[in-house]
């Protein structure tokens, strides 16, 4: 069994914990206490394992640690409908909060709990026969999600140096801001993720608005974000844990999205977006359904399309889904897509297919790409970095909590050699 | 892996997991979650994972100084732990820090003269003879002399481990004179002990340490004869050891 184990860190990260186990429930035909739906045929045909944990009464647990330095939104999930599902000895939660500050996440409040944390995984790891990996959600602009975060995937590392770490990082945009130090705190997580992840899904808050606005038609809110974050989580294990033609694992999915060590900052896409409540009646045809996977404006990080280009791409798609459809429109969309000129331009896409689609679809896809563009967003967090770090502001928050200056000066010099690089590869 | 170790370890992991859920609900249950995951550290320790080890052993530390009134005992013996694996790891700076941190926690508990600070004195001593730093071993090995003279009497045998202690500490300092008492001294408590504080294999070091003394002295005969003395009881011993993990502890000091 290839089991997966999702770590939750932080506000964010537990918000999206929310919205996906949600969503993976369903999926399984599970109820919302973990026992299986009566009469669902989803349990039978499933790797339940991958994600689930089951115990004696038949019962089954996400594999999940959830993690928070404020208790506020783990104590809405034990609140809610799901009170009866996480396990009680996995949920880390501390009072003090790191207060938007990355150095209090990472070394003063996280020197304290990260022992804990790390037994809470080391057990649930024992509990897996053949772990490929970890999943970590989390926001890089807080304070928990981005210092703790970036502590737990150091540890992680060291503890597990052969397992695939793979990261969806909420990246801020001052759209929708908190607080002013979030530039800081999202260099310094992003190079965290530079040493010691295998993969990095970034999902960019300023283009998730965007997304949102404009296929709901209204405003929207976190809720609707984290339902998208939730889709891409879901289908991006989708062929792991339902039987398919092809089956795509974290490490077939790092051997083809990183083409050069370092560069594995990724973004995504999900169609067909439609807001809640409406996916029951949509029934895209292929073509619409893989034209939409790849739209430009559909994906999740503001990618600059007009200077970079295609490192590799993979898509997954799910449901009722013909294979003779998916080889006769992904030849066209292939040739559509802009690879940099070294990149092989038939073997550039991997293509994934699971049979259940997510709950309330018939079908969806989704597109994973590694596109020089992504350099766009490190460079817009540098410049507003670099404003108010030339000026001193802010600064001596992190001082005083044991991050110099010369950390966040070496942390914004190794992300801007990030961005280089990936404008170099264009 | 011992298979019983194993079965060991995964018992040992239920009843921290359990205690854990029953802490999360129960703030005042913490100090058995403690005692459990103190459990565990020390058979990953068993297991060799010190890594592991390390990361229980600073989670119950956490988890004792969470609570509404600290326990010194309690935080004194975590950190006594902790430093002990650091110790058994080779990070001697890092044994070093938490051995000093669990005495000073002792000092303002109130226990400074409990025998658990002199285990700890003694084993600091250790740790500054391999660091080469002479003087600050002697100081606390005086140090938890007196203290376990006060606990357990002149004649007793901790008492005569830390005389042993101290006798190869100055061996290895080159001062012969003063090595030659402290053994003197060792074998004289351990020759009275009453039976259920004897140790065959401690006398037989004890032995063997002495004679290695005489021999730096030029007293060959008298070396000879406690040499003699010590093979003949490891002979009648037949290789059996009582407490093969002491006896672990000894071969360190005689290797120095």
């Amino acid at each position: 069994m290839r089991e997966i184990l999702s770590i939750h860190v932080g506000q964010c990260g537990n918000q999206i914990a929310d919205r996906f186990w949600r969503l993976a429930l369903r999926e399984h035909g599970l109820t919302e206490a973990g026992t299986p739906k009566e009469g669902s045929s989803a349990a039978a045909n499933t790797n339940m394992e991958v994600f689930f944990h089951k115990v004696r009464d038949g019962k089954y647990i996400p594999r999940a640690v959830l993690v928070d330095l404020e208790p506020g939104v783990i104590a809405r999930i034990e609140g809610g409908d799901m009170a009866q599902l996480f396990d009680e000895s996995s949920i880390v939660r501390k009072i003090p909060g790191a207060a938007n500050n990355w150095a209090r996440g990472y070394n003063v409040e996280g020197e304290r709990v990260i022992d804990q944390i790390m037994n809470v995984i080391d057990s649930a790891v024992e509990k897996t026969k053949g772990l490929q990996g970890f999943l970590m959600t989390h926001s890089i602009g807080g304070g928990s999600g981005s210092g703790l975060g970036s502590l737990i995937l150091e540890r992680l590392r060291q503890a597990y140096p052969k397992k695939r770490i793979f990261t969806f990082s909420v990246a801020p945009s001052p759209l929708i801001s908190d607080s002013a130090v979030e530039p800081y705190n999202a260099i310094l997580t992003l190079q965290r993720i530079l040493d010691n992840a295998d993969a990095a899904v970034i999902l960019d808050n300023e283009a998730l608005f965007r997304i949102a606005k404009s296929k709901l038609q209204r405003s929207p809110n976190y809720m609707d974000l984290n339902q998208i974050i939730a889709l891409i989580v879901s289908s991006v294990t989708a062929s792991l844990r339902f039987p398919g033609k092809l089956n795509t694992d974290l490490s077939e999915f790092v051997t083809n999205l990183v083409p050069f060590p370092g560069n594995h900052f990724l973004t995504a896409s999900f169609a067909p977006m439609r807001a809640p409540g409406q996916e029951g009646q949509m029934r895209t045809n292929f073509p619409d359904l893989a034209r939409e996977t790849f739209s430009q404006d559909n994906f999740t990080a503001a990618i600059d399309w007009q200077q970079g280009v295609y490192l590799a791409a993979s898509a997954l798609f799910r449901g009722d889904v013909k294979a003779k459809d998916v080889d006769e429109n992904m030849a066209t969309i292939r040739k559509s897509l802009n690879y940099a000129s070294y990149m092989p331009s038939s073997g550039g896409l991997k293509l994934g297919y699971a049979e259940t689609a997510p709950e309330g679809y018939a079908s969806s896809g989704l597109a994973l790409v590694n596109h020089t563009g992504i350099a766009a967003v490190f460079e817009r967090l540098i410049a507003q970095f670099d404003i108010m770090f030339d000026n001193h502001a802010y600064t001596h928050w992190y001082e005083n909590a044991g991050v110099s200056r010369d950390m966040m000066a070496s942390a914004r010099n190794n992300i801007a050699n990030l961005a280089q690089s990936y404008r170099d590869a264009s | 892996m011992d298979p019983n170790l194993e079965r060991q370890i995964a018992s040992a992991s239920r009843s921290v997991e359990e205690a854990r859920r029953v802490a999360y609900h129960d703030s005042t249950r913490i100090g058995a979650l403690v005692e459990q995951i103190s459990v565990l550290a020390d058979l990953r320790q068993k297991e060799g994972d010190f890594r592991k080890a390390e990361s229980l052993y600073r989670e119950a530390l956490y988890r004792a100084q969470e609570q509404r009134k600290p326990d010194p005992e309690l935080l004194t013996g975590i950190h006594s732990l902790l430093a002990h694996l650091y110790d058994r790891w080779g990070r001697m700076d890092q044994a070093c820090q938490f051995y000093e941190k669990a005495l000073k926690i002792a000092e303002a508990g109130g226990i400074a003269t409990s025998d658990k600070v002199a285990t700890i004195k003694n084993n600091l001593a250790m740790i500054f003879k391999q660091l080469r730093d002479y003087q600050k071993a002697e100081l606390y090995y005086q140090e938890a002399l007196e203290i376990f003279q006060r606990t357990d009497g002149d004649q007793s045998a901790r008492v005569a481990s830390v005389f042993n202690n101290l006798g190869v500490l100055y061996y290895a300092n080159m001062d012969v004179e003063h090595a030659q008492q402290m053994h003197e001294q060792a074998l004289y408590i351990r020759q009275n002990l009453a039976n259920d504080q004897m140790d065959s294999a401690d006398l037989s070091q004890t032995y063997i340490n002495l004679g290695a003394v005489y021999k730096a002295s030029g007293d060959f005969q008298k070396a000879e004869a406690c040499v003699d003395r010590a093979k003949k009881i490891r002979a009648s011993m037949n290789g059996y050891h009582p407490n093969p993990r002491r006896a672990a502890a000894l071969l360190i000091d005689k290797s120095l």
